[in-house]
């Protein structure tokens, strides 16, 4: 019997995989209890407590001090620390900012920059040549010796950060002039600070996007340091005024650029001619689009980029105004655009003034083109005329007390497409921009009817009052001549 | 009377009120009605019955309101700006039922302070102020129900604000506020609730009180201000008859209020916010002008106290002509009451009025 049921079972295999978890369960979690109270092996030990650190098996790549980089302080004692900790003034106050930073935290102490031995209590042994002691590092090591350890790719792994910063550096304008000698330059402690470096990810670092703007012009608005290099000072005030400026400081919009989103941070240089439209179309994908849909982009070297039309630390916020200048240009000589027949001059001093940042600037007055961004200006100004009257009215209306719903669904449709009007002027293809302000002014005029039959309403609705009020004073008046009467009657009798 | 019946041919008219008054005996019960006499002195500035006016128009506007209004979350928005802007005169009734509410409101506190200082809540109309307590409380929940109903931005979360105190009481807080709201929160389920407390359980309570209310006037006539009821000698009485004079004074101040109905609604129509969404919180969530004093109190002082002082007042209020023992009714000679009355009344305005500026 018994073993007729134990064969039936054994057919079937949910019963033997049933069987094998039970087994796969009960086993390992059995070992566990049985050794439990044996002590670690001396190799489960260590890997536990002390992960075989990269530093260890690749010297070579660690700066200065030799051991793991790991802050352990019952362990091996920073006396550095213990004894400026106590220090009257900046010393003291090296060791407070360091225990709050970064490395503080994460166990990047004193020796493995300054070099020293902090393992003895003796002041002198401590920060001896011999410990390898070398105090305050040269500026022109220093970036070699932050790479020494933000270069690692083993080490950084674990905090997520990248680890090109040091030959980034090295491409930099200021790496360049760092390697040439010159140690007026920015370092990587200029910006991250030395024993106070925070995350950058930290609001209250230096290098957190709300504070880059005045990070860099703290040398950059600097005249005498930037004299020898001829460099203007004045980007801070003029960036501050433009559209990203106001975003990011005065609205605190994250989204909107420093300097560093442009000019990069560790590669910091110039965005050239040719890398603009990359650099602007990181952030505003659907215009650079549109820009390379247009003739402007396949011409290369001789067409307007970005920064032709819009400027570049005091770009602000484009309007229709930007197509032609007030007063058309008359009598321009040729050699203000030509440097011979055929060749254009773009260089950016021509549009330094943003009054020249117009089409008409490069645009000959007569010439077929000029037709088109005419006829462009005049399909996006009247759009935006059409979408103001509509608004006013709408306005109206909601400021009688109407419903106005559906007809501001309507003017947010002409917003919509007057906003992609002027986003597609970057095809400079005519067609495209007035199949939406045609849109645009479509919706536009049916937001005013609505808005006009609101108001036609309303009208209706106070000249009705007026009417039923006659007719309520009416009655009043009647009452009233009734009451004498029955007054008189109530005296007489 | 039968003489001058039949020396003149019978109008049809007074065929058919023949015809009932044998039957029904109309005419004595219309004679014990209307053949009441109004104490000279009495001095009532037509608010009972303005509020009485009020009621029949909120009645009545409101009844045609449900004919379009759908109590759903997904339906209520889009019914009420549809009964504003589509149905014809849908904007006339909606606004008159809004200005009304309010109006209502301001009729009945006038009407309270009335009969407050001159006293005529006194012996024998005790249960007459009591009442009218109730009265005065079934309105404010007419206006609070009713504030919800159009489902926009400003009636969710003055809702959410407005029952939000009721957690506050000790004790039963929690279940006071899960009851209010039929949930944890302002949802589809307090939309019905309240639509049901407004549009069923209110008017028929109101219906009813007021019934009570008026029958109890009638009985007692109206007070007289200058002297307490024991002393008013019977024949002092009557004074100016109630049909027709007092009635016509009536219907002239019922017509002035419906003019400022039909001004208030025709300039300034009821409007219409973005649609409720209980993900997004305006920035400056206020109740109706009618609860900010007690809105404003509760953000002075501990929640427990700001809700509680409120809960302690209601049955002050409703037991006053108890606790009041003074037979006087002049103000001149009660006046500690007077001072007390004046003095909650400013408190109460001051607090409105911060609580509508801050
Ligand atoms: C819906 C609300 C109310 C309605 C429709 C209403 C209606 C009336 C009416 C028509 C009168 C006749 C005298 C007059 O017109 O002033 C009256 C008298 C009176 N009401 Fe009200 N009332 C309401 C609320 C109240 C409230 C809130 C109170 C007080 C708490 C109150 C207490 C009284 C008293 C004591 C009288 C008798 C006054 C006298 O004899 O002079 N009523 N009410």
């Amino acid at each position: 019997m018994f073993a007729r049921v134990l064969e039936k079972l054994m057919k079937q295999r949910v019963t033997w995989i049933a069987a094998f978890v039970v087994i796969a369960i009960i086993v390992p979690g059995g070992f566990a209890k049985a050794f439990s109270a044996a002590p670690p092996s001396p190799e489960q030990g260590a890997t536990e407590v002390m992960p075989p650190s990269p530093g260890l098996t690749s010297p070579d790549l660690a700066p200065l001090s030799q051991g793991p980089l790991a802050r352990s302080p019952d362990e091996s004692p920073n006396n550095c620390f213990k004894c400026h900790a106590n220090l009257p003034g900046p010393h003291g106050g090296i060791a407070s900012k360091w225990d709050a930073s970064v490395h503080g935290r994460a166990g990047i102490a004193c020796a493995d920059c300054h070099g020293g031995n902090p393992e003895t209590d003796e002041m002198i042994l401590a920060m001896s040549p011999e410990a390898g002691f070398i105090g305050v590092p040269p500026r022109r090591d220093i970036p070699a010796l932050c790479g020494g350890c933000h270069s690692d790719v083993e080490r950084m792994r674990q905090f997520n950060i990248p680890t090109d910063q040091l030959p980034k550096y090295q491409e930099s304008v200021h790496g360049v002039k760092l390697a040439q000698g010159d140690i007026r330059v920015a370092i990587c402690t200029d910006c991250h600070g030395s024993h106070d470096v925070l995350k950058a990810s930290d609001p209250n670092a230096a290098v957190s996007p709300y504070n880059v703007p005045y990070l860099c012009a703290k040398c950059h608005s600097d005249e005498a340091l930037m004299e020898p290099y001829g460099l203007p000072t004045d980007q801070l005030d003029i960036y501050e005024k433009s559209v990203h400026g106001e975003a990011l400081l005065g609205r605190k919009d994250i989204r909107a650029p420093s300097c560093a989103s442009c000019h990069g941070s560790h590669a910091a240089k110039p965005p050239t001619s040719d890398e603009v439209v990359n650099v602007c179309g990181k952030c505003h994908t659907a215009t650079q689009k549109l820009y390379e849909e247009s003739l402007h982009a396949r011409i290369g070297d001789a067409a307007p980029k970005c920064w032709t039309c819009h400027g570049t630390h005091d770009i602000i916020k484009p309007s229709e105004d930007n197509f032609l200048h007030p007063e058309p240009l008359v009598d321009q000589p040729c050699g203000e655009c030509h440097v011979d027949d055929t060749t254009f001059r773009m260089e950016a001093a021509r549009f330094e003034s943003p009054e020249d940042r117009r089409c008409d600037t490069c645009h000959h007055p007569t010439s077929w083109v000029m037709t088109q961004i005419k006829a462009m200006k005049n399909a996006l100004v009247e759009a935006q005329e059409a979408y103001q009257a509509a608004e006013d009215a709408i306005q109206d209306a909601a400021a009688r007390g109407m419903i106005v719903n559906d007809a501001e669904v309507l003017l947010t449709e002409a917003h919509t497409s007057i906003i992609r009007a002027r986003a597609v002027v970057h095809t400079t293809k005519l067609t495209r921009v007035t199949e939406l302000t045609d849109d645009a002014k479509e919706a536009a005029i049916k937001a005013r009817d609505l808005a006009d039959t609101k108001l036609a309403d309303n009208l209706f609705r106070r000249r009705a009052m007026v009417v039923v009020i006659g007719i309520i004073a009416i009655n009043i008046v009647g009452l009233i001549a009734l009451k004498y009467q029955l007054n008189r009657h109530s005296e007489g009798s | 009377m039968n003489d001058q019946v039949i020396d003149r041919p019978t109008s049809l008219a007074q065929r058919v009120i023949d015809w009932m008054d044998e039957r029904y005996e109309l005419r004595s019960l219309l004679d014990a009605m209307l053949h009441v006499y109004v104490p000279r002195e009495a001095k009532t500035f037509y608010l009972g019955g303005i509020t009485l006016f009020l009621f029949f128009m909120q009645a009545s506007s409101g009844i045609l309101l449900t004919l379009y209004y759908q109590p759903t979350p997904d339906t209520a928005y889009n019914s009420v700006l549809f009964i504003t802007s589509d149905v014809s005169f849908g904007w006339l009734i909606r606004s008159v039922h809004a200005w009304g509410a309010n109006l209502m409101i301001v009729a009945c506190v006038l009407h309270l302070l009335r009969v407050f200082f001159q006293g005529a809540y006194k012996r024998p109309r005790e249960i007459t102020w009591v009442l009218g307590v109730f009265l005065l409380f079934i309105t404010l929940g007419f206006g609070f129900t009713g504030y919800l109903l159009p489902w926009d931005q400003r009636a969710f979360w003055a809702t959410t604000v407005g029952t939000e105190s009721a957690g506050a009481v000790p004790v039963i807080g929690d279940f006071l506020l899960n009851f209010i709201r039929g949930g944890a929160t302002v949802s589809d389920v307090t939309l019905t609730r309240f639509f049901g407390i407004h549009t069923l359980v209110l008017p028929v309570s109101l219906a009813a009180v007021l019934l009570v209310h008026i029958v109890l006037i009638h009985q007692h006539g109206l007070a007289n201000p200058k002297k307490p009821a024991g002393q008013v000698k019977p024949d002092e009485e009557p004074g100016i008859p109630f049909f027709p004079h007092y009635i016509l004074d009536e219907a002239i101040a019922w017509y002035i209020v419906l003019a400022v109905l039909v001004i208030l609604a025709s300039l300034f129509p009821a409007g219409l916010e973005a649609k409720a969404n209980p993900l997004e919180t305006p920035a400056h969530i206020k109740p109706e002008w009618y609860f900010l004093s007690l809105y404003q109190f509760l953000k002075l002082v501990p929640r427990t106290v700001g809700v509680l002082t409120p809960v302690a007042a209601a049955p002050l209020l409703i037991l006053l002509p108890f606790l009041d023992r003074n037979p006087e009714v002049a103000p001149a000679k009660r006046p500690r009451m007077i001072a007390a009355g004046v003095l909650l009344l400013l408190a109460i305005t001051i607090l409105t009025v911060w609580g509508h500026f801050s």
